[in-house]
């Protein structure tokens, strides 16, 4: 059982799998720019959080949040309000 | 299996993942608790050194579970490696590396993810920093590496509990034996043998700047491991003067189980 | 219908010693306490922190933590249950009710039909007042006697065990009273607006 929560803490790396159902180019290599604080970064090197239930997308900066996505039997829901653009 | 050598294969486009079917060839013990299992997987297409996979399991009654393993043999072999470390209370890892026999199957998925990816194709030294298990990935790139010949110079450095704990040993010692470009240091972080000529305890800042490339010679460099090495190492690296877009991490954190 | 392969021999350890009464379908029981958030768990110092009852745009109530620690204390004995399958049960938990909140503020009826719980580092959960009065839902403070961990949503998490674990917001710090119903986090991303364990209300069209 895990108490140090810092270990629960993946990267966008490990939610390749989630995300690549829903993107067609590579979406962990691509360029993603944080809203919030400007910072952009590979998608991969983001903090992922929650990967239980989804996936919530972190910016590594500011830890706004960039991206969520969930995958249940009834869909696929992607919300990325906090980026401001996605480069492939 | 050929590996496609250019500057864009990292940002390649993909063909939607779909869920194949593994069926185990071989199980190959590698500890007491890590074993790497060779699968054959029905319409591989191929990988890049660093991606994963992810894997189900369905049992009889229809309960699933999912789990992310990195890819560990290069993309020349005709087999794929995934090496998978005994968790306590794991349940997916329990089963893996416990009940699973050559002949079993279960549902992949995969390659995964471009980012945490090197090849032959890239120019520099190559400094890989593994944690435990982290070495997965990382034993792909020098296993390609090797496969290819580079000559260019690489350095693994390597954290372990105790020997008995370190993946790869013998693979590792013949490598570097054979490879005078090639380095391979090991910490061992709990318990060291007798007469340990390696680095006793952590990796810390000060291995890192001692057995490291220096920040001139710009080295590409990969961590993988728990979360808590991970941000460690890479921020050790940062203050020692490497650009910190020159490291790519991988974090693994706990099992998820 | 493709058919999914089955692995030999894999089952659920979490299967063993489920007592079907208690434990919702598709749950397994277990002794951990998973940790599950959607952010870094914020660094909360109990001096700096208030609750809030809001209505509009007015205030119904604020306390400190000392004033919230003097209202009256509940403790309860609880199964709860994660929509991520793991059920816990026998969890002791004490707080101040919903009930005892709304007293405090001079309030004999809720003023809405719903509510939005709003938390440090902005996660957000609805939930009917139907399903938080008569003693369904508190404010809590304490797990096992002991103030709960920041990992666990401490100093303060709202508890509402009998639907799924998401809706106990952690870090709670503020409810809204809403006369519509509006989605939170994670029922406007797929997930089941209300989260019944019994009837299997995981997601959105369950």
């Amino acid at each position: 059982m895990t108490e140090n929560v810092s270990d629960l803490v993946l990267d966008g790396n490990a939610a390749g799998g989630l995300l690549q159902e829903i993107f067609v180019p590579e979406i962990t290599s691509a360029q993603i720019e944080c809203e919030a604080c400007g910072s952009t970064a590979a998608v991969g090197t983001l903090h992922l959080y929650a990967a239980a239930m989804g996936a919530v997308l972190r910016c590594s900066h500011c830890d706004g949040i960039l991206m969520r996505a969930v995958h249940t039997a009834h869909g696929r829901w992607l919300e990325m309000k906090g980026a401001r653009y996605l480069r492939f | 299996m050929t590996v496609i050598e250019t500057a864009a294969t990292a940002a390649a486009p993909v063909r939607r993942l779909a869920w194949q079917l593994a069926r185990v060839r071989e199980i190959v013990t590698e500890t007491y608790r890590v074993k790497s299992l060779m699968l054959d997987v029905t319409s591989w297409q191929g990988h890049l050194p660093g991606q994963h996979v992810d894997i189900r399991l369905t049992a009889e009654d229809g309960y699933q579970a999912q789990r992310s393993y990195s890819i560990a043999s290069p993309p020349e072999d005709d087999l794929l490696a995934l090496t998978v470390e005994r968790v306590e209370n794991g349940e997916v890892s329990r089963y893996l590396v416990d009940d699973l026999r050559a002949g079993d199957q279960f549902e992949l998925r995969g390659p995964i993810g471009g980012y945490f990816v090197w090849t032959v194709a890239t120019r520099g030294p190559l400094w890989l920093i593994a944690g435990g298990s982290g070495i997965a990935p990382l034993m792909a790139m020098l296993r390609h590496r090797a496969r290819r010949k580079l000559r260019a110079p690489a350095l693994l450095l390597y954290s372990s509990r105790s020997l008995e704990d370190v993946i790869y040993r013998e693979e590792l010692d013949m490598m570097a034996r054979g490879d005078p470009h090639l380095r391979v240091v090991h910490a061992l972080t709990r318990k060291q043998p007798q007469r340990w000529m390696g680095h006793w305890g952590r990796i810390d800042k000060a291995l890192l700047a001692q057995a490291g490339f220096p920040p001139s010679q710009n080295a590409r460099i990969y961590v993988c491991g728990s979360t808590p090495f991970v941000e460690d190492v890479s921020r050790f690296l940062v203050e020692l003067g490497h650009d910190p877009l020159a490291v790519k991490t991988e974090r693994f954190g706990p099992s998820g189980e | 219908m493709h058919e999914t392969p089955i692995s030999r021999g894999f089952r659920s350890r979490r299967q063993e010693q489920t007592p079907k009464d208690r434990v919702p379908p598709g749950q397994y029981v277990t002794t951990d306490f998973p940790v599950l958030s959607a952010g870094p768990t914020p660094q909360i110092k109990v001096e700096n922190w208030n609750f809030a009852l809001q209505l509009g745009a007015s205030l119904l109530g604020k306390w400190n933590w000392a004033e919230f620690e003097a209202l009256p204390q509940t403790t309860i004995k609880t199964d709860i249950h994660c929509v991520t399958k793991w059920s816990k049960l026998d969890t002791t938990w004490q707080g101040v009710t919903f009930d005892d909140l709304l007293k405090a503020v001079g309030k004999a009826e809720p003023p809405a039909g719903y509510i939005m719980a709003h938390c440090d580092g902005g996660y957000t959960t609805n939930v009917p007042v139907a399903d938080l009065i008569g003693g369904k839902g508190m404010i809590a403070t304490r797990y096992e006697g002991l103030p709960i961990a920041p990992a666990h949503g401490g100093p303060a998490r709202l508890l509402v065990p009998h639907l799924y674990f998401w809706k106990s917001a952690k870090w709670i710090r503020r409810i809204r009273f809403m006369e519509r119903d509006q989605r939170g986090f994670w029922e406007s991303l797929g997930y089941h607006n209300y989260g019944d364990p019994w009837k299997e209300q995981r997601y959105d069209g369950d």
